[in-house]
């Protein structure tokens, strides 16, 4: 069976992938759709949905919300994709080189490894960005930071349980290099629990983003979901469209990679395929 | 002829009209709301806002000041200021103890003055910089020698400024250190009894107070609730009766101003005269060009900060001085600080002083820190950022935590422009001064003269306005100041704060002093 049979077995899996295509397609358009700068002060502030212009209605200043959300998917999704992509080969390489060397290596980086771990990982980011200054650099490394021990200890299992089967033995033998043992016959071999746990972490990471936002740690000048929340929680009871809708689309958006996430592990783990 | 002043004819006057008014009555619980919870109950180490909301009740001051900023006695009983300026003397009330019995006489005045203001305090050595000498010829004669006039002391007299504290208490002592700051001891109306650290400070009617009849209240309990949505609840509850200096969100205030059982007043902070302003850089371009300066301050809609930031609280800057200033002349309504902004007459003074814009439309760019003091602070940035942009000033804006923010722009001077607020406080010598002054660019110090402005007709104007002992001189001294500060702009005033204090509609007389919160509550009184 191909790929695509597999993974279309699971119907909300689909229905996940068609939530996050279209906010990929928003995101990609933010500027067609909404040209102006999303912080420009449109029109009269705490206007409803539908009032004045306004699709979503506008905040305490009279931002559009409906704009911030479309140019806030694009920060979501970035920062979600790189934070991870920075996480995963972090976690990737101190993983592999742990597992396939074990002995001292794998007690150091491992010990390492558990060091961060030990810490809460939202205030550990929340440490981070308040040290550096709150800016789009300062959340993406903070996020990775946070995320890579994860990756590092299911690499080093993969790594661990594939490095005395016969085909790396058989490597060993012809005189393969650790390095291209690595990273030509282990490494492609255990790539699929690594994209279903990257695509899951890239949920943690827009959450993430959007909590250091959300407690007023995000890069002021750029607008994301967590920011349009935080800066709408005073008014919740006479506001409710600033929080809510941007809170929707977070819900929105990490339900669907969830989603996507079980979709990939159904199609791509051997031990589910013939699940039924 | 000396101008003598007897006060306390006047306030006797004053209090039996208020008495024949409404029938006070005795007894009954305060509990209020202290937030955040004070560093210590040492209010002559520390100005911090919470300390003035617990110790004015245990210690005050010589004079207190009525809500038209009139002098009206408190240990004092009347002044006498002679016609040089260089002799204050005041005759103090008879019969006055502190909490643990001791008489209160002129040797402690003189010790709080000389040896714990002058030295400890942090505006201290500023308010009685000129007082060379305090002498006490009898006990209950203060005598204040001044090596210069020095009219704007008579503004700091109040028992949050400057507190008399117990000579017997701290003499020979480390003030720093000293067990006072815990256990406090004044001669106050209320007594200190219990500190629960987190939870809250407890003070009882002190049966020997020196005013006939006073306190009408059995017990203050200052209460810290650190969550602003549950302080919110106590008070529409009625758990709590009283909360000032924004312990109820704005947000709050418009919603809870309309329950029949809650009442609001923006009284009793004339004394503080919080004003928020932009200061800038004016050593470097681009901001050392006034033209700049004077277009930004064009093209903000100060109304704009307080319509939909501050919830309607607030009144637009239109000089460098408060309009609370108002009442004593010295006040006055200054150009370039226009009603409605006008972004076309802010595009020509940039036109005219040759900042051209780019292909973009952009004439120069720059990054505003932002004051790390919560939300608001950060939308009023995101809507400067805004205004500012339609005149072609690309703004990046820069928020970061407290001690980054106050050593990056007190202590580096790394910043080009900075949003910020500034207590004006009673007098122009004490709040204003440090703003402008070439002798308070003191790097470091934070809050002084981080524009570096510095200029010598200026500074001779505030040496004048400091020294001055004639009221109707002083007066035509600061309107030149505040021509000369519109003028020049070195730092745009955007809006003069306006503190909400919320009560309970049972509590009665609450705010009776221009003190405010910051006052002793000894007529404050409850309904049953």
């Amino acid at each position: 069976m191909s790929f695509w049979q597999l993974y279309r077995r699971n119907t909300s899996a689909v229905i996940g992938l068609v939530i996050l295509i279209s906010v990929f397609v928003i995101a990609a358009c933010a500027s067609l759709i909404f040209p102006e700068d999303p912080f420009r002060l449109a029109g009269k502030p705490m206007s409803g949905p539908g009032l004045n212009g306004f699709l979503l209605g506008s905040d305490t200043l009279g931002r559009d919300v409906a704009a911030g959300i479309a140019h806030g998917a694009r920060t979501s999704l970035m920062i979600g994709g790189l934070a991870t992509a920075v996480a995963v080969f972090i976690g990737a390489v101190l993983g592999g080189l742990a597992g396939y060397y074990g002995g001292w290596i794998d007690d150091i980086l491992m010990r390492v490894t558990e060091m961060f771990q030990t810490i809460p990982s939202f205030l550990f980011a929340i440490l981070l960005v308040a040290i550096m200054k709150p800016s789009i650099q300062s959340i993406i490394i903070a996020i990775s930071v946070v995320s890579w021990p994860a990756v590092a200890r299911l690499v080093r299992g993969e790594f661990i349980s594939l490095r005395n089967r016969e085909f790396v033995q058989a490597c060993h033998i012809v005189g393969m290099g650790d390095i291209r043992i690595m990273m030509a016959e282990i490494l492609p071999n255990c790539l699929s629990p690594i994209i279903v746990a990257g695509s899951l972490m890239v949920a943690t990471a827009i959450l993430i983003e959007s909590g250091l936002s959300f407690l007023g740690l995000g890069d002021p000048n750029i607008i994301s979901w967590g920011f349009q929340i935080g800066a709408g929680r005073t008014v919740l009871r006479s506001a409710w469209w600033v929080c809510t809708f941007p809170g929707v689309a977070i819900l929105l958006t990490v339900l669907a990679i969830n989603l996507v996430g079980e979709g990939l592990n159904d199609a791509l783990n051997p031990r589910l395929r013939e699940r039924t | 002829m000396s101008i003598k002043k007897w006060l306390s004819i006047a306030s006797c006057t004053l209090f039996f009209s208020a008495n024949m008014a409404i029938a006070q009555e005795a007894g009954g619980n305060l509990v209020y709301i202290v937030q955040p919870e004070p560093p210590s109950l040492a209010p002559y180490l520390s100005t911090s806002g919470p300390i003035g909301l617990v110790a004015p009740k245990i210690y005050q001051g010589l004079l207190d000041y009525d809500l038209e900023l009139n002098i009206v006695p408190e240990l004092a009983e009347s002044y006498e200021i002679s016609d040089d300026g260089l002799t204050v003397t005041f005759k103090l009330q008879q019969g006055v103890t502190w909490h643990d019995g001791k008489p209160f006489t002129s040797a402690d005045v003189q010790f709080t003055i000389m040896e714990v203001l002058k030295k400890f305090h942090p505006r201290g050595p500023n308010s009685f910089k000129e007082v060379s000498e305090i002498q006490t010829p009898d006990d209950h004669t203060a005598i204040f020698k001044l090596d210069r006039p020095a009219p704007y002391m008579m503004r700091a007299f109040a028992g949050y400024e400057s507190p008399i504290v117990p000579k017997h208490l701290l003499e020979g002592k480390d003030i720093r250190e000293a067990d006072l700051a815990n256990n406090p001891v004044g001669t106050g109306p209320f007594k200190f009894v219990e500190w629960k650290k987190g939870q809250y400070i407890r003070l009882d009617k002190n049966e020997d107070y020196w005013k006939e009849g006073l306190p009408y209240l059995d017990r203050l309990v200052a209460r810290v609730i650190p969550d602003a949505s549950t302080r919110t609840a106590a008070m529409e509850s009625g758990e709590v009766m009283y909360g000032a200096y924004g312990a109820i969100p704005n947000v709050d205030v418009v919603r809870l101003r309309e329950m029949d059982s809650i009442g609001i007043t923006t009284e009793g902070y004339s004394m503080i005269n919080p004003m928020a302003l932009l200061e800038f850089d004016t050593t470097k371009p681009p901001f050392d060009n006034p033209a700049i300066r004077n277009a930004i301050s064009t093209a903000l809609d100060r109304q704009f900060f307080i319509d939909n930031i501050w919830f309607g609280y607030g009144k637009t800057a239109t000089s460098a001085l408060s309009s609370n200033f108002a009442p004593t002349g010295l006040y006055k309504e200054s150009p370039n600080y226009p009603g409605k902004p006008d972004i076309a007459a802010a595009n020509k003074m940039l036109d005219d002083a040759g900042i051209t814009a780019n292909s973009d439309g952009v004439r120069l760019t720059a990054t505003l820190d932002l004051i790390p003091y919560g939300e608001d602070w950060r939308r009023a940035g995101e809507y400067i950022k805004q205004a500012i942009g339609d005149i072609g000033i690309d703004l990046d804006l820069r928020y970061e935590d407290v001690p980054t923010w106050i050593k990056r722009v007190y202590g580096d001077y790394d910043f080009a422009m900075n949003l910020n607020y500034f207590y004006q406080l009673p007098d122009p010598v004490i709040g204003v001064h440090r703003h402008y002054g070439t002798d308070q660019i003191r790097k470091g110090t934070p809050f002084v003269n981080s524009s570096r402005y510095s200029d010598p007709e200026l500074d001779a104007l505030l040496v004048e306005g400091a020294t001055s002992s004639d009221p109707e001189a002083r007066v035509g001294i600061y309107h030149k100041i505040q021509d000369k500060l519109s003028a020049d702009q070195p730092v745009v005033n955007l809006f003069e704060l306006q503190f909400i204090t919320v009560f309970n509609n049972k509590l009665k007389d609450h705010d009776f002093s221009a003190m405010g919160s910051y006052s002793s509550f000894d007529r404050t009184w409850l309904e049953k």
